[in-house]
């Protein structure tokens, strides 16, 4: 804190937040930038498909469309909808498309990518 | 496991959450802008069940209606649009190629079993090397017909075409 008795204080927030956000982005500068971030995407769309995640996230969006009428899809809206679902939010999932489907994440896939990425961050951060 | 003095830098299992969360949404909308891509350009051919059915029910149509198609052949290989599989015993009745005794299609492999023995001993003096590679032949050969006059012409295994052997090659065929 440089402030001097003269001048008015400098909110103390701002700088926190800003030194908050240089320490995530230093993290996500270095995983762009050794290809971390790509691999670790890479690795969990292999995970997804071989556990049929995408598979049923497919088949809700074709319930959505065939809902919606083809040509009346938004991809917004389809975002929407399906992230809840994607994500395993089964609060949110009380619609009218898939009621009984809500596409999981097994945890081991969960864990493995968990356990990637901690590697990484420790050895990424200072 | 927390490396925070204060509460706002988060814990390294927040941030590693965090990342998970941000990978995850970009494959929801990766999957989501894919699905969306596929719906109007209608590249989804059995989005709707209704042209799905319509479509499996010309084809099958077609395929009854065909004349050149041997009937015996489509129902021993293909499960009808009912899904029933044929019955189990063919009940067709045609003459044996061998001895010329009216069969039932069913029973054509054992008939064939006690046929094929009585000719191939008066035969086997004359025939030996021929009857060796026709049996070669026939074993590697795809089943597709009954008729044994269409499968000898098809497996002509050079040289004069002696009548009960060529029978036989059809016959092999369809065990």
């Amino acid at each position: 804190m440089r402030g001097s008795i003269n001048r008015p204080p400098t909110p103390d927030t701002e700088e926190d937040r800003e030194q908050e956000l240089s320490l995530q982005e230093i993290i996500n500068i270095k995983m762009i930038e050794s290809g971390e971030l790509e691999r670790l995407k890479e690795l969990l769309r292999e995970r997804l498909i071989e556990c049929g995640w995408r598979d049923e996230m497919k088949s809700i969006c074709r319930a959505f469309v065939r809902k919606k009428g083809r040509n009346n899809v938004n991809v917004d809206d389809l975002i929407q909808v399906m992230a809840p679902k994607g994500r395993g939010e089964w609060f949110f999932v009380v619609s009218p498309f898939s009621r009984g489907l809500t596409p999981s994440i097994p945890d081991s896939v969960k864990a493995e990518l968990l356990h990637q990425i901690q590697t990484f961050l420790k050895s990424a951060i200072p | 496991m927390s490396m925070a003095n204060d509460d706002n830098t988060p814990s390294l299992s927040q941030m590693s959450s965090n990342i998970f969360g941000d990978l995850l949404d970009s494959i929801i909308v990766d999957v989501s802008s894919e699905c969306h891509r596929i719906a109007r350009l209608g590249l989804d051919r059995n989005l709707e069940e209704e042209e799905e059915e319509l479509r499996l029910s010309t084809q099958a149509r077609a395929r009854v209606a065909d004349p050149s198609n041997n009937g015996e052949t489509n129902t021993k290989s293909v499960v009808d649009i009912f899904g029933q599989t044929p019955p189990a015993v063919a009940s067709e009745i045609f003459e044996c190629m061998n001895c010329g005794r009216s069969t039932v299609a069913g029973r054509f492999a054992p008939h064939l079993e006690k046929c094929m023995g009585k000719v191939r001993k008066a035969r086997l003096k004359a025939t030996r090397s021929s009857t060796a590679s026709q049996n070669r032949y026939s074993r590697e050969s795809p089943v597709s017909t009954y008729s044994p006059y269409s499968s000898s012409n098809r497996i002509a295994n050079g040289g004069t075409p002696v009548s009960g052997e060529d029978y036989r090659d059809g016959s092999f065929e369809e065990l």
